[in-house]
């Protein structure tokens, strides 16, 4: 990256030698991210089988099905690969200093910091769906992989979200063993067989997964009551949740979901992809190929595994030997770069330089607009601020989404003006240092300072 | 994290093995293998299926060599061993980081992550592979990388955060405590809204019976028949949450669930491997998360401290480790033996056990490790410094410096020995019997160690993460 001039630490990276394209994509990908997440703030999740089961002409099933096929995973996925990219230029961007901390010792305080940060937002301002502490965690990984060449990079990637894929026909096949042992065990009861207790047991398998498909209103009545109550009891309802996720879930699922990402944006990112690098024509390719594919993939996966209804999820299983999920992680990526290429391409063209703009400003102060989303969300939808929760139609949490955008659209730009930090990103860089830093904005900003 | 330069003095000591290598520390190399081989008194229960009910069994029975014999090792060696050996691991992290970089090699601290990247996937292949669900490879692994930022804490710094690390796992085991009394709170609730219904159950019957009264005609006017006569899904649950936890730990003595352990065990390969994968990856995921990262961490800092106060150089005064060894000893003696008196009580009847105590057992546990941890090798210091019995810590030294070998050859050992697919003696042999073969491995290992440093500097496992960190062949011949 002969582009970007070398900086000596600690002194941050200057206004000029920020990559304005990867900023506003990551500011696109941070206000996008919210699409995903409103949903787990402010609506229970049985809602989703309510609007799948329902009538298909209403704005909730269409909002739905728009947010599911266009961007369901893909923004976490864009996420997920600029802060890969990010990790490169970090680490990229720095030079060996004497004495003092390395490069190496400041990028793991810096993900060390950010596990911190990670923790606190869920288990602080209660987001349970919190993404910094894998981040931190999986960027930790990433760092022996800083110097590979980008073909292996995105190979590695691959491999990560395979891995993913196979486990998921894993637990398919489990599925369909016990599918099948339960019809063994029907047939046997119709035939009037004495059924031996695995069989039994078989049964009640089953029928207890199918259980899980139905919406349960004893189970939505109390899940509300809690998101309606004050801070404590909301706090210790998520410690067992936040806590499983931290755990399980970061060891069976977020360690590939989000390695595989981070890899692949690597080596995106080391061919230029993201720093405006590469030919129109080549972005036109990656526009045509992303959507050109994804989109058909996410319209079979809705229709054949979101949209299934309940009533016929045995069949779906007797039928299908190979899990629909395992296309996730395909359509997934092929969006996720079809995304970036048109952020790409509108880059370029320029009509759309002063949304560009607004982005860029939104994705310099990610990580204060990501933890400020979980304020907001958190105020306005649990019990213990405005408590909104579970009380708007899902259509209508949206307009709660656009507002937040909108919102921080403005706010990132004015604090820009006056300050040289998102708020959040002035404490994590001071805390990375273990030094105040610089926070005012200078009037003349100089453009390489080189000290 | 301003203290650039530390005192990381090696000391000169006058041993055969050091002389050729002046960035090995005499001393972490006989407590690393004294860590390695005494690690395997406790391992081997699981090795080799001395079921936590056989324990308990004996434990309850207070009589005969075995029960002697068991209560030794629970006092003087569980969660001791693995102590000094995590106490090793992080004097070993500032011993690897303060050497000078090697001028043809990355920077030590790059090697360093790619030392803890390959002990992570070296560690997945102790328990995945070779089948060893208490593999600890892999949370060195990733504890040691979580550690790294810490490195330029100064002495006193690393020493809060150590005790910072004990104090939360401390009260990880109080939380746990607390949880088990809601769970009982909880029970005890239950029980009572169960017996009113009964006794509502009762009433209405006997109404019935008396007045010739409808049942159902009762149940609209009578505010006791309107009442719901089961329990709801959630009291059930609540039920059955401190049955669950009394159940296991309670003695079961049709030993059903060590002979269905046994048969798992005894199966092939494939069967044994898909029944303890979810042990493994409890184990990888949520003890970790839970416990491991505290109990390893606290250790691994106590042992940067210690490391930066030229403790394992000898930088203190004889009757100093003397002095520290017997305080320490005593101390965490005192505290074990509170802890297995207290367990005691809590085995026949928890429920007992709770209403009567403000903490649980193992309240302590944490402490009681750390003060006999730094009793055990204040005792070894002095005894090294006071050139006693050079002969046996020559033979620790020798197994230290294979500890990853050694490490890694008892699980090949002892799943061999004992899984269906080898020997299968799982289950076979008694407690006395288990130790025999302990003591066994020992010889091996202790003689295997000493014979392959004749011929080469590293032992093979040493080796070959040594050639993957360097992303190179590496000569193992021995240097002279």
């Amino acid at each position: 990256m002969d582009t970007i001039p070398f900086i000596n630490n600690p002194a941050p990276v200057a206004q000029a030698n920020r990559i304005k394209s990867i900023d506003s994509i990551r500011g696109f990908a941070l206000l996008g991210i919210l699409l995903m997440n409103i949903p787990g703030f402010g609506i229970n999740w049985s809602y989703f089988q309510t609007i799948l089961n329902g009538p298909h002409n209403t704005q909730d099933y269409y909002t739905e099905a728009a947010v599911d096929i266009f961007f369901e995973g893909t923004m976490r996925g864009l996420f997920s690969m600029l802060f890969g990219a990010g990790m490169v230029l970090f680490l990229q961007g720095k030079k060996e200093l004497p004495d003092g901390p390395t490069v190496a010792e400041l990028y793991f305080r810096r993900l060390l910091w950010l596990v911190m940060f990670g923790v606190i937002n869920a288990y602080v301002l209660l987001w349970g769906g919190d993404i910094l502490y894998f981040y931190g965690l999986c960027g930790m990984l990433l760092y022996v992989f800083r110097k590979t060449s980008p073909k292996w990079l995105l190979v590695l990637g691959l491999v990560c979200l395979a891995t993913m894929a196979f486990k998921g026909q894993l637990g398919y096949n489990e599925l369909r063993e016990k599918r099948k042992e339960y019809k063994l065990a029907i047939q046997a009861e119709k035939q009037k067989q004495k059924l031996t207790p695995e069989q039994h047991q078989a049964i009640e398998e089953w029928n207890s997964i199918e259980k899980r498909n139905v919406p349960d209103t004893a189970r939505t009545n109390r899940h509300n009551t809690k998101m309606h109550a004050g801070y404590t009891t909301i706090f210790e309802y998520f410690i067992p949740r936040n806590a499983g996720g931290e755990s399980y879930g970061m060891y069976q699922w977020a360690i590939w979901d989000c390695l595989g990402m981070m890899l692949i944006g690597m080596a995106l990112f080391s061919w230029g992809y993201f720093s405006n690098k590469l030919s129109t024509s080549t972005y036109t390719m990656g526009l045509l190929i992303g959507y050109g594919i994804g989109i058909p993939i996410g319209v079979i996966m809705f229709t054949k595994a979101r949209m299934l209804p309940h009533a016929e999820f045995g069949a779906f299983i007797d039928r299908y030997r190979v899990d629909f999920w395992s296309l996730y992680d395909v359509r997934r990526l092929l969006l996720t770069l079809g995304h970036a290429s048109l952020l790409m391409l509108a880059f370029r063209t320029k009509i759309f330089s002063g949304l560009m703009k607004a982005l860029s400003n939104v994705g310099q102060m990610a990580f204060t607009n990501y933890l400020m989303q979980s304020i907001i969300c958190t105020l306005f939808f649990y019990g213990y601020g405005l408590g909104y929760y579970d009380k708007l139609k899902f259509h209508q949490i949206y307009y709660v989404a656009f507002s937040v955008w909108i919102f921080q659209l403005f706010f990132s730009a004015i604090w820009l003006h006056y300050f040289r930090f998102g708020p959040f990103e002035w404490l994590w860089r001071s805390l990375t240092y273990w030094k105040r830093q610089p926070f005012v904005k200078e009037k003349i900003v100089t453009a390489n300072t080189d000290n | 994290m301003t203290e650039n330069y530390r005192d990381s003095s090696t000391a000169g000591s006058s041993n055969f093995l050091y002389n050729s290598n002046p960035s090995r520390l005499f001393t972490i190399d006989v407590l690393r293998g004294i860590a390695i081989l005494g690690i395997l008194l406790i391992s081997i229960w699981e090795f080799g299926g001395y079921s936590s009910n056989e324990q308990l069994g004996l434990q309850l029975t207070k009589k005969g060599s075995d029960y002697y014999l068991f209560t030794l090792m629970q006092m003087l060696v569980e969660g001791k061993m693995r102590g000094i050996l995590s106490l090793v691991f992080g004097a070993g992290i500032l011993l690897f980081l303060s050497k000078p970089n090697h001028p043809n090699l990355p920077l030590n601290q790059e090697l360093y992550i790619r030392k803890q990247m390959w002990l992570i996937a070296f560690g997945l292949i102790n328990a995945l592979v070779l089948l060893w669900p208490g593999d600890i490879l892999y949370h060195y692994g990733i504890v040691g990388i979580l550690l790294f930022p810490f490195l330029r804490l100064s002495k006193k710094g690393l020493l809060i955060a150590a005790m910072f690390a004990t104090a939360i796992y401390c009260g990880k085991m109080y939380w746990n405590y607390s949880d088990d009394k809601t769970k009982l709170k909880k029970y005890k609730a239950v029980l009572l809204v169960e017996d009113r219904i009964k006794k509502d159950s009762g009433v209405r019957h006997r109404k019935d019976s008396s007045t010739g009264i409808l049942a159902e005609a009762l149940r609209k006017n009578d505010s006791i028949g309107m009442k719901k006569d089961t329990l709801t899904k959630k009291q059930k649950e609540e039920k059955g949450a401190w049955e669950s936890l009394t159940k296991n730990i309670k003695y079961d003595s049709t030993n059903a669930a060590e002979k269905a352990e046994k048969k798992k065990l005894s199966g092939g390969y494939s069967a044994i491997w898909n029944h303890l994968l979810q042990r493994t990856q409890y184990k990888e995921s949520m003890w970790l998360y839970q416990i491991g990262v505290w109990d390893i961490a606290s250790f691994m800092l106590l042992g940067m401290a210690l490391f930066s106060f030229g403790f394992f150089s000898n930088n203190y005064s004889k009757t100093r480790y003397l002095i520290i060894a017997l305080v320490g000893i005593l101390l965490g003696i005192f505290l074990t033996y509170i802890r297995i008196k207290l367990s005691h009580i809590k085995m026949p009847d928890y429920e007992k056990y709770i209403n009567k105590h403000v903490v649980a057992p193992n309240q302590f546990f944490p402490l009681e490790r750390v003060v006999m941890v730094i009793g055990y090798i204040s005792l070894v210091l002095w005894f090294v410094r006071i050139n006693f019995l050079n002969w046996l810590w020559n033979i620790f030294a020798a197994v230290g410096k294979l500890a990853f070998t050694n490490y890694l050859m008892q699980t090949v050992i002892c799943t061999l020995f004992f899984y269906g697919y080898g020997f299968g003696y799982f289950g076979r042999l008694s407690l006395k019997e288990l130790y025999f073969f302990v003591a066994e491995i020992w010889l091996v290992q202790s003689v295997f160690s000493i014979v392959w440093l004749r011929y080469y500097e590293y032992g093979p496992a040493e080796w070959l993460w040594r050639c993957l960190i360097s992303a190179k062949r590496i000569s193992n011949k021995k240097i002279n």
